[in-house]
């Protein structure tokens, strides 16, 4: 897949596969290509070159777009309205009315539920944010960068119910440059100047690469590309 | 229950959006409060007891007669006073006491009953509209009296009014009234349009619209949403609007005021929509307000609102006609003033006009999602 903006290749030649019920990890620094590439998952890019199938169908797809859950790098949401009105927004627009308390459960948010979502913490709108794209009960879900500004306990929680929901067969997308984060994931893919540089599980990086943390894993295997 | 599936969505943007509107008091003193501080200044101004009241003089240097019989005529008008010397006069009107005055020269009775001329001569001031015009009207009623009572007996001059017989409205009616029907639909556009201009910018900019159309949602569905909610919040503010011109100002009005909620909600579902497709030009919620001047301009001075639109020159006329207002406007009056039905006159031609700008703009609106921005 190739997708450029004017000159500048943001998507270069990428070429990846995700498996049913695994957690992808997109890792790589800002401006890497993360979110365009997830933005050409859920449609809403088409690519120069290439295709993107999800769930056998090709994008963009409306049907498709039933069982995806997105969730936007900025926490995109309508900060005059609640919590509860926020995700209960997002349900009705997939007539999921009914998960909503379970959604809020999902983020740890139950006891905010009546807050308007101008007066909480930037971590706290990320978990809004995620309960809004988890509403649905989606088969695959796209993350971008979900545990911003996120503390670590409840990121710890977070990631339990990521795995919970994988191993339920839901498909996990998630980018992130937080390392400890890509060490949850099933499979890794390393993204650089919008380039898949590498692919594989943590320990098979650092194996290729010969080191023992996934940071000089991902700068070894950056700077072998440049050669 | 496909029917009811089919408006789900709809609805819940529908629904959404109202959730805002109570919670923003700010958009909501702007779509209630506003128009009805507009509505109350305009008949405060044009209905007020703030009378013009030109201070003006009359100086007479007529060696006949017929000079200082007008001058004792206009000393009987309002705000007249006579000054002995042009000089006197002069300085007057340098110092700001006076705003103009009349000078009958010395060969105004010869001039008049040689030559049949009046040869008078105004002075005004110049810095304000209103004392010519008064100022002239007194001189020439005078004049006219004193060369009459010169010639002959004294006639009995015509009344102040002739007897006037009107085919619509009465003689009650004023220029508030004119105003009025126009402004309704001029406040109704223009709210409207800043406020969803700016609403739907914010679901731009917030990331809200990348996250709905990364859904199932349709964009036709979205902007239908739009449109209950603001064609909703347009007939409350209609009938706020419409109650006080109506009831507390008094606006006259001879039409159907169902007639006029049906102007008044046609002409907000076009400027909400209008809002919509200008908000992809925008990146700011600064630069959405920047489009105000741009669709407001034309559309106070083209539209019919102050100046007729047959008696503008061709070219603006062109674009007059091109403008929803101009018939929105004219429609209101039609109703309003003249008491039309819906199949008098061009009200229905109107009504379909302003549909099809609805329509166009619901087309554009929902077209313009499509432009998908870069990253």
């Amino acid at each position: 897949m190739v997708k450029a903006f004017g000159r500048v290749r943001a998507l270069d030649k990428v070429n990846l596969r995700v498996r049913t019920g695994e957690i992808y990890g997109l890792l790589g620094p800002n401006g890497s290509g993360k979110t365009t590439l997830i933005r050409a998952l859920v449609g809403l890019l088409a690519p120069d070159a290439g295709m993107v199938t999800v769930l056998g169908r090709r994008m963009p797809n409306v049907a498709v777009l039933e069982e995806i859950g997105y969730m936007t790098q900025q926490a995109a949401l309508y900060t005059d309205l609640s919590v509860e009105e926020n995700v209960g927004f997002f349900a009705s627009i997939f007539g999921a009315e009914d998960n909503v308390d379970e959604a809020l459960k999902f983020v740890d948010l139950q006891a905010r539920r009546g807050d308007a979502v101008a007066n909480l913490s930037g971590g706290m709108r990320t978990r809004v944010s995620l309960a809004c794209a988890v509403v649905h009960g989606p088969r695959v879900l796209l993350l971008d960068e979900p545990t911003v500004g996120v503390d670590p306990q409840l990121r710890a929680q977070l990631w339990a119910g990521f795995r919970r929901m994988s191993a339920a067969g839901v498909t996990i997308v998630v980018s992130s440059h937080i390392m400890d984060e890509a060490e949850r994931c099933d499979r890794l893919g390393l993204i650089r100047s919008g380039r898949l540089l590498a692919e594989g599980t943590a320990d098979e990086l650092r194996g290729r690469a010969g080191v023992d943390r996934l940071e000089d894993a991902f700068m070894r295997l950056s700077a072998e590309a440049d050669r | 229950m496909i029917a009811l599936n089919r408006i789900r969505r709809p609805v819940a943007v529908a629904k959404r959006l109202l959730q805002q509107f109570r919670r923003d008091r700010r958009t909501l003193a702007l779509v209630f409060l506003a128009p009805i501080v507009i509505m109350a200044l305009l008949g405060a101004l044009m209905r007020g007891s703030g009378t013009v009241n030109p201070r003006v003089a009359a100086v007479n240097q007529d060696r006949g007669p017929l000079g200082a019989v007008a001058t004792k005529i206009l000393k009987d008008h309002r705000g007249f006073r006579s000054e002995a010397t042009a000089a006197a006069a002069d300085k007057a009107l340098r110092s700001g006491d006076l705003d103009g005055y009349v000078l009958f020269p010395a060969s105004f009775s010869a001039d008049a009953s040689g030559a049949h001329r009046f040869t008078e001569e105004l002075h005004i001031e110049g810095g304000s509209q209103s004392a010519r015009p008064y100022l002239q009207q007194a001189v020439a009623g005078a004049e006219l009296a004193a060369f009459l009572g010169a010639q002959a007996k004294p006639l009995a001059l015509p009344a102040d009014s002739p007897r006037v017989s009107y085919l619509h409205g009465g003689p009650t009616l004023d220029a508030l009234d004119y105003l009025g029907a126009a402004f309704i639909g001029v406040v109704v556009f223009f709210l409207v349009f800043i406020v969803t201009s700016v609403v739907f910018l914010r679901e731009r900019t917030q990331g809200t619209l990348e996250r709905l159309m990364a859904s199932p949602i349709s964009r036709g569905e979205l902007v239908l949403g739009y449109m209950a909610a603001l064609g909703l919040l347009t007939l409350l503010q209609s009938i706020v609007v419409l109650t006080f011109s109506l009831v507390v100002i008094h606006v006259h009005n001879q039409g159907s005021v169902l007639l006029v909620l049906l102007f008044t909600g046609l002409i907000g579902l076009g400027a909400a929509n209008l809002g919509i497709f200008v908000s992809v030009f925008s990146r700011s919620e600064f630069q959405a307000v920047q489009f105000v001047p741009v669709v407001v301009a034309p559309q106070v001075f083209l539209a019919g609102l102050i100046f007729p639109v047959d008696q503008e020159p061709l070219p603006l006329r062109i674009i007059s006609n091109l403008l929803p207002l101009t018939y929105g406007i004219r429609g209101l009056r039609d109703v309003m003033l003249r008491g039309s039905g819906i199949l008098t006159g061009e009200v229905l031609g109107d009504l379909v006009i302003l549909v099809l700008f609805a329509v166009a703009a619901v087309v554009a609106a929902t077209a313009s999602l499509k432009r998908r921005e870069p990253n």
